[in-house]
């Protein structure tokens, strides 16, 4: 051992160059976040609490009720209730998510051919009954109006790729896998 | 004579304002010592918080500062549980020994010139005569708990405490043959008379060994191996809940405080400032020394927490590799050079 590494062994050089450390960073300022006081945005495209969307023109919602949503889901927490209208179409009774089961994978989203589901930014949901949290048609198109509101649908186009906005179905084709017409639009 | 005949008689009178006077001295003490407590407490978790690039408390009142008062209506209320196979008269008995150890080494520190409840020749053995009873305290519960994780840590406290005891005594032997006394009184007036103000610059050595022991014999961070979390859960005081567990707390807190006490009178030159600052600031001189006590034994606790927020935790072998093959060769050093230098001044 030399002299040096005694010395160095003997003082704790190391650890007072530790405290020197310690001490420096007492000064600096804290990088916390009070939460609940001092809210941070959620960032564009955050997996938040589901809505469904509303069509501007008839105002309601544009669900067509293909039940790819429910098919795709990974956790089966979507489930579509349909039946025939007058006209033959079908008409959506139900839909309803279960949000506690939800994994927020966001499947359901890519896999609407009509861009009629969405994940809005709003995470702050807890509540004491799981009632409350169970969302139905009405719930979810209010979640749209709150939550996306009139810029709704340029973040949503922004951030989801919704398949009606960027890609076309080809007209004697039963599926929704299209090709890109013009590229994304911001 | 009856006890009432016997205050009757002349000069009694005396005798029970004497006696009044110390019990006023204690409970001042003691009320100090517990809100200094209960405010250690808050500034270790902000410290080592700040250190740690986070806020610390900030919730209960403005930045936190009713922090302890929660904490203690906490633990007032909280549900007293004593293990079904415990030692139970060992184990109520245990936190009591720990505190009132802690506690009685309170009586004999002079908090500044003439403040001392029992002025006895021999206040440096008394402390840490008293601070070893403190391990009873320990030992006791960690056997009174029947848990192998309290057992444990008592076993490793006790190995801690005997080891690092040396060396502080040690280290405190260098101070007392500067100063010739083994009060703490005396102490700090030698300090006063001498050129630096205080012994940590000549004692540099002894210092050194000082703090080292003393982190080690409050089993603080990083010699905190008898309530190692990640091991043995809590140590020694695991099966302890509710207030049981408030007075182990405070024991260690006041531990950590007469350790600094101790610091601050041998080394630190106690209440006075030195001369060769007084004589460039002679307004200084007006300060009371309740203040610079208090000041200088803060930097003290100050410096427990620092230690803890920067370093992990020693492992046993290099626990005891430090105490015995490090802190007391250095110690014994600092008393053959103290003794040359002494012989050769006179």
């Amino acid at each position: 051992m030399t002299l040096k590494e005694l010395i160095k062994k003997v003082f704790f050089i190391e650890i007072v160059k530790g405290m020197a450390l310690t001490l420096s960073r007492f000064f600096t300022k804290p990088v916390t976040r009070r939460y609940p006081k001092e809210k941070r945005p959620a960032v564009l495209g955050f997996r938040g609490l589901h809505a469904l969307v509303r069509n501007p023109a008839t105002g309601d919602a544009k669900c067509v009720g293909c039940g790819l949503c429910a098919a795709i889901c990974p956790s089966r927490c979507i489930n579509v209730y349909t039946s025939e209208g007058s006209e033959h179409q079908k008409v959506v009774d139900r839909y309803e998510i279960e949000v506690l089961r939800c994994v927020y994978c966001a499947l359901c989203v890519e896999a609407c051919p009509y861009g009629a589901i969405s994940l809005t930014p709003h995470y702050e949901y807890a509540d004491y009954s799981r009632d409350a949290i169970y969302m139905t048609k009405e719930k979810l198109l209010e979640n749209w109006d709150k939550y996306m509101g009139e810029d709704g649908f340029r973040y949503f186009d922004t951030f989801w790729n919704p398949k009606e906005t960027h890609y076309k179905t080809p007209k004697d084709q039963a599926m929704f896998k299209g090709r890109i017409i013009g590229g994304f639009s911001g | 004579m009856s006890v009432l005949e016997s205050l009757m008689q002349p000069g009694s009178f005396d005798l029970v304002l004497n006696i009044g006077g110390i019990v006023l001295k204690i409970a001042i003490v003691i009320a100090v010592a517990m809100f200094h407590v209960a405010y250690a407490t808050y500034f270790e978790r902000k410290v080592i918080g700040h250190m740690q690039v986070r806020m610390g408390p900030m919730e209960v009142g403005p930045h936190g500062l009713l922090q302890p008062v929660a904490d203690m209506v906490k633990l007032f209320f909280k549900e007293d549980i004593v293990p079904t196979n415990a030692d139970k008269p060992v184990f109520y008995l245990a936190p009591i020994i720990s505190l009132t150890a802690a506690l009685s080494s309170l009586a004999v520190i002079p908090f500044f010139d003439g403040f001392v409840i029992a002025n006895i020749n021999i206040g440096l053995l008394f402390i840490l005569a008293v601070s070893s009873v403190g391990t009873y305290g320990i030992i006791l519960a960690g056997w009174a708990s029947s848990s192998k994780y309290s057992f444990l840590g008592s076993l490793r406290s006790a190995a801690q405490v005997i080891s690092y005891e040396v060396a502080m005594g040690l280290s405190l032997v260098g101070v007392i043959m500067m100063a010739g006394s083994l009060n703490l009184t005396d102490i700090v007036r030698a300090q006063a008379d001498y050129p630096t103000g205080m012994f940590a610059i000549p004692q540099i050595l002894g210092f050194f060994v000082f703090v080292v022991a003393a982190v080690a014999e409050t089993n603080r961070s990083p010699f905190d191996l008898p309530e190692a979390e990640n091991e043995l859960v809590a140590g020694y005081f695991v099966e302890y809940s509710g207030m049981r567990f408030a007075l182990f707390y405070a024991a260690e807190y006041i531990g950590m405080m007469i350790m600094g006490s101790l610091a601050v009178t041998c080394f630190l030159g106690g209440w006075t400032i030195p001369h060769f600052i007084t004589s460039v600031l002679p307004f200084l001189e007006y300060v009371p020394g309740i203040v610079w006590f208090l000041l200088k034994l803060y930097f003290t606790i100050f410096f427990y927490y620092w230690i803890r927020a920067t370093l992990p935790r020693y492992r046993y072998d290099q626990l005891m590799a430090i105490g015995w093959k490090l802190l007391i060769p250095l110690a014994l050093l600092n008393i053959l050079i103290t003794g040359i230098i002494k012989v050769a001044v006179n």
